[in-house]
Parts: structure tokens; C-alpha cells; sequence
């Protein structure tokens, strides 16, 4: 599972790590019944706090994503299509939403955007 | 727990625990020969052998603030204290130990210490350390430690004079109308009172400081 | 999440400096900063809570009792390191441990001397000939070996190399793998936090600055850069400190948001932890 953090982005951290757990789920890389790391240890690994952790946990586990057993830890919940497909297309919104906050950050206005998204457009249909 | 604050205070004295040993056989024989009278020679060593020892360990406590961290754990504050007197009182019971087995051994006369003549030892310990030791905890040990040095080094030259020149026993037993068994253990009854006040003092004091 | 330890309303004035209404609560399971820069009262706080400073108001709790009315019991669940070490110099030790592990009914033999294993420390060594990062190694094996629930370190990197704090560091992670424990320490050197802090608390002058989760710190506050010419007296109102250049301008703020509306072309980083605390260190806005 690849979980970066990104500096210059203005996700905060809580949601850049359950945006990367989520992808990483319905992408198939977690599989149902996976035992996610403990909430200290993957605090520990990317140096963020355990109260970070256990909100990302807390969320995904309200989202139906994840289940947590008391004693046990906490797992990647059996799939649901419907909650698959929803969330496909959420995922690509918040892509979405994150290319345009970083480009407003860096002043990089509207029509520039869309006219960039042309060219990638462009380039794939040639493929 | 209390013990293990009075070992606390015998390995920070460590290093000079030998020589007050040597000491403690040799200092009575040298004050006999010299002065005379068993009391005198038991007085000086005795408070000699205390006042080094409580130095060593009060400078030792004064240089590393080890004390500090002890009043962090369980210890607490009061034990610390208490643990004080109590090596001090130790430290009086071993000098008459070793002047006793010293007195049984050697060739050269000593007197050996009666309850009375022993009482008058504990009651000067108690009176002198009584009032040493909530000074210090007062003033802290740099501050006082000049004062005790010549207040102590003064009392134990006069002594043995003072002692020859007026015979101490008789006084107590003019002045004092009780019979003999009673004025036996008056000076111990005296020193365990002032003992016991200094005690509370100091730990009024300890226990009111800021570190 | 149980509150571990609490405190309310703690007040202590000296000549030249006070505590002014102190309080906090820090959450079970974390590891907690406590920041602020030398002479801001963090010893101070840590020396009232332990009862080595006699507080004059206020009150403190560990695991929900009071710590006046309960202190040998709970004495006995804290582990302390502090800054000054406070260990008799003229002792080996193996000597110093005889003196300190009786005091604690849970003292465990075989996890001090797995921590002195484990940081290559002689037992037979004088303290006094032990280097600062040593005798700090020292102070934690003392400190972690009676099973204690909470940490509480005064300053326990200030005057060590990075190698040996980054090693201070993964003993805490270390430590905190077990649950209930929680660790509190006091530091300005803030990079150490940034790796280990799940909150932060900031101490100014005796008082304290703000509460809060470090990551969110990290969120909500941002390093500003760019063209000075875009600064104006209003925008200027939205930093809490601000640096100007021949090259430019720097400056931290706690209104992201309102930063990218109204000023565009604009760097926005995430700002350090050093970074924040110096934004709120009292006095001149523009010296950072």
C-alpha cells in the first residue's frame, strides 16, 4: 500500500491518507478481511499523530470501508458494488477537486486548466 | 524503604567509611593517652566520625542534587529526611561498637562507657546535629557549612579541657535532685526530645521547599 | 479517550517570572509536546505537576485521582527523566540503581537490564564519567523500568547529537507500541516532535498558547511566500509573523483560506513545528 503525504497540497493530512486507503481498497490492492496496520504503527511510519490515524479509521470505518474489532484491530470490510461504483466516481470528484486546489495555489488560473486538461486529452486519443 | 535511603547515605560516604573506621579505634586510644577520661575520648571521636560522614554525604547531595530525583519516586520527601537522622543515628551506635570491642582489645586502658557517660555522647549528637541539620536544610549545605565547621572544631578542643578541668559527671549529679537511675537516662530522654523536635523541623522545612 | 493527566488552574510566581492559570488534559495513548522556548515556564509546569516546585493555586490529576491526596500510589505509575539528570555523580550505576529501583513496588529487574543491554551502558561505570547522552539513556532505563504507565521528560535531548534523539525517539515509539502508555515531554528543540508529537501544547511567558492535535496544526497554519509588492495593510493582519527581504517575503499564518482569496501568487507550504511556535512567541511580529 503507497500512502505519500504531500507538502504543498491543501488536503489536510487526515483525508490525504484515507484518499490513499480508499484507493488502495477499491483498487484491490487491501483485500476484504486484510488486517490494516495498528493505528500507532502506521502513525509511526508516516510520522503523522495517532489521533490522525484513528480519525482516518473512525471515517473510513463510518463510510463502510473498514471494520474494526475491539482487541483485534482493524480490517478491510467486505465488498459492496453499489458503495464500489458511488465511490469510483467520488474518487475521481476528489482528484478532480485536488488538480484544481493545487493549481489555485500555484496561480494557475482556470482556462489554463482546462486548456492543460485538452492537451492530456489530446495525447491519450492519439494512443 | 527507610533502609534503603540509609544505604543511599553510606555509599554516598563511601569513600571516606574506612578511614572514620581507623579512626574510630584509634582517635579514643590518642585522646586517652593524651587528655584522659573515657567520656572525653568516646565525645570527641564520636562527634569527629558523625560530623565527617554527615559532611561527605550533605557536600555529595549539594554537588549532584541526587536528592531531587528521589523526591520524585515513591520515596517522597519525608523518608529522605527521616533516613538522615536515622544514618546519623547509626553512625553513633557503630562508634560505640567499635570503641567497646577497642576498649575490650586494647592494651592501652580505656574506660569502658556507662549509660550515663554514653548519654552525654547522644545528648551532645543530638543537640549538635539537632541544630545542624535543619540549618541546612534551611540555608542549604554551602551557606552553613563554614559555621558548623568552626562551631564543631571549637566545641571538640574545649572538651576534653572543659571535661578535666570540671568533671562533668559530678555536675549532673550535684544539680540534678533525682536518684541515680533516673539521672542515668535523663540526658538519652533529653536528646531523643530535641532529636525528635529537629526532626519535625527539618521535614517542616524539606517539605516546603522549592527545588 | 480517559483523560491521563490533568491540570487546572496551576499558578506559581517567582521574582522575575510567574505560571499564570495553567491548564491542560492530556489523552490516554499519545505522546504529547510540550514547546515553548527557554525561559517560557515548561520546567516550571513539570516541576509543579511532580511536586518538586510548590504550587501556590491549582490542582493535578493523574489516571483521574489527585495526585496530592494519592502521591506515593501514583508516584509509583510515572516514570521521570529530567533535564538535569539529578543523579549522584560519585556513584557507579549499579550503585545508583540499588538506590532508586526499591522506591517502586513494580520494579522489574529483567527490563533494566535489557535497557542497559540494550544502550551498552557498564554497570560499573561512575556516573560522573558517563556523557550526556549516556547518562540521558541511563535516566529512561530508570525511568521505563517499573512498568510506568506515563512518561514525563523535562528536556531530554537538549545537548544531544541527532543520532542519539533520533534514537530517543524510536524508544518512545518503542514504548508506546504497548497500549495505555503515554509519554509528556518538554523540548524547543521542535524537530524531534515532528516525527513523534500526536499533540502539541505551547507554553509562552507562563502561559499557555494553544492545545493542539499536531496535525491539524499542520493543516490549518501556513508558510507564505512570495512578491512583497502584494502585501497591504489589510493582508498584512493576516499573518502572525511576517518577514520581509530584498528577495520577497515569508510569513506564517493561521488563515490559509483567507490568504489564497486575497493575495494570489502565492507559495502556501506546510509549515514546521519550529515554524508555528515561533509564530506565536510573543513581541515583535516581524523578527522570525
Amino acid at each position: 500500500m503507497k500512502i505519500i503525504i504531500a507538502n504543498v497540497s491543501d488536503l489536510p493530512i487526515y483525508q490525504q491518507i484515507k484518499d490513499q486507503i480508499k484507493d488502495a481498497i477499491l483498487q484491490g490492492e487491501l483485500t476484504e478481511g486484510q488486517r490494516l496496520p495498528s493505528l500507532r504503527e502506521l502513525a509511526n511510519d508516516l510520522h503523522v499523530s495517532v489521533l490522525t490515524t484513528r480519525r482516518v479509521y473512525d471515517e473510513l470505518e463510518t463510510e463502510g470501508f473498514v471494520v474494526s474489532k475491539p482487541g483485534k484491530g482493524s480490517f478491510v470490510a467486505t465488498a459492496n458494488l453499489e458503495l464500489l461504483r458511488e465511490s469510483k466516481r467520488h474518487m475521481v470528484e476528489v482528484k478532480l477537486m485536488e488538480a484544481w486546489e493545487t493549481a489555485r495555489s500555484l496561480g494557475i488560473p482556470k482556462s489554463e486548466l482546462y486548456a492543460m486538461m485538452n492537451l492530456i486529452f489530446a495525447e491519450e486519443d492519439k494512443d | 524503604m527507610l533502609i534503603n535511603l540509609v544505604k543511599k547515605d553510606l555509599l554516598l560516604a563511601k569513600k571516606y567509611l574506612i578511614i572514620m573506621f581507623i579512626f574510630a579505634i584509634a582517635a579514643p586510644i590518642y585522646v586517652q593517652l593524651n587528655s584522659g577520661g573515657g567520656l572525653a575520648s568516646f565525645f570527641v571521636t564520636v562527634i569527629m566520625v558523625q560530623y565527617m560522614l554527615v559532611n561527605t554525604v550533605s557536600f555529595a547531595e549539594d554537588k549532584s542534587k541526587g536528592s531531587v530525583l528521589l523526591c520524585t519516586t515513591p520515596y517522597t520527601r519525608d523518608y529522605l529526611v527521616k533516613a538522615r537522622y536515622l544514618f546519623i543515628l547509626l553512625v553513633f551506635a557503630c562508634c560505640y561498637i567499635i570503641y567497646t570491642l577497642t576498649a575490650f582489645i586494647s592494651p592501652i586502658h580505656l574506660e569502658m562507657l556507662g549509660i550515663h557517660a554514653l548519654g552525654i555522647s547522644f545528648l551532645a549528637t543530638a543537640i549538635c546535629f539537632g541544630l545542624m541539620l535543619p540549618f541546612q536544610y534551611r540555608f542549604g549545605y554551602k551557606t552553613t557549612r563554614y559555621i558548623f565547621f568552626f562551631i564543631i572544631f571549637i566545641s571538640l578542643f574545649t572538651f576534653p579541657a572543659l571535661a578535666k578541668s570540671v568533671h562533668i559527671n559530678t555536675i549532673f549529679q550535684i544539680t540534678v535532685p533525682f536518684s541515680q537511675g533516673i539521672q542515668d537516662i535523663l540526658p538519652w530522654i533529653i536528646a531523643l526530645v530535641i532529636g525528635y523536635i529537629s526532626m519535625l523541623v527539618s521535614l517542616h522545612i524539606y517539605s516546603h521547599k522549592d527545588f | 479517550m480517559n483523560a491521563i493527566l490533568e491540570v487546572n488552574g496551576l499558578c506559581k510566581s517567582f521574582n522575575h517570572f510567574s505560571l499564570k492559570d495553567i491548564g491542560f488534559s492530556l489523552p490516554e495513548g499519545c505522546i504529547t509536546g510540550f514547546i515553548g522556548i527557554n525561559g517560557s515556564g515548561k520546567t516550571t509546569t513539570i516541576k509543579s505537576i511532580l511536586g518538586l516546585v510548590l504550587k501556590e493555586a491549582g490542582e493535578v490529576k493523574l489516571f483521574g485521582q489527585e495526585f496530592d491526596k494519592n502521591e506515593r500510589e501514583l508516584k509509583n505509575r510515572i516514570g521521570i527523566v529530567m533535564d538535569e539528570g539529578y543523579l549522584y555523580e560519585d556513584l557507579t550505576i549499579k550503585e545508583m540503581t540499588k538506590v532508586f529501583a526499591p522506591a517502586y513496588s513494580t520494579w522489574d529487574e529483567y527490563v533494566f537490564s535489557s535497557y542497559i543491554k540494550r544502550f551498552k551502558l557498564d554497570p560499573n561505570q561512575k556516573i560522573a564519567a558517563l556523557s550526556k547522552g549516556m547518562r540521558m539513556k541511563y535516566a529512561i532505563a530508570l525511568a521505563l523500568s517499573h512498568h510506568a504507565d506515563l512518561l514525563i521528560m523535562d528536556e531530554p535531548t537538549s545537548g544531544l547529537d541527532p543520532l542519539v534523539r533520533s534514537e530517543l525517539m524510536d524508544i518512545l515509539l518503542d514504548f508506546m507500541k504497548e497500549e495505555g502508555k503515554s509519554v509528556f515531554f518538554s523540548t524547543h528543540i521542535t524537530s524531534d516532535l515532528d516525527k513523534v508529537a500526536d499533540l502539541l501544547i505551547m507554553i509562552d511567558d507562563g502561559k499557555i498558547v494553544f492545545i493542539e492535535e499536531k496535525d491539524t496544526l499542520l493543516d490549518t497554519h501556513g508558510l507564505v511566500k512570495g512578491d512583497k509588492r502584494l502585501l497591504n495593510e489589510h493582508n498584512r493582519n493576516l499573518f502572525l509573523k511576517l518577514r520581509e527581504t530584498e528577495y520577497g517575503f515569508e510569513g506564517v499564518t493561521n488563515q490559509k483560506a483567507a490568504i489564497r482569496q486575497e493575495m494570489n501568487g502565492v507559495l502556501i507550504e506546510r509549515p514546521s513545528i519550529e515554524t508555528i511556535m515561533l509564530g506565536y512567541v510573543g513581541g515583535n511580529k516581524n523578527a522570525y
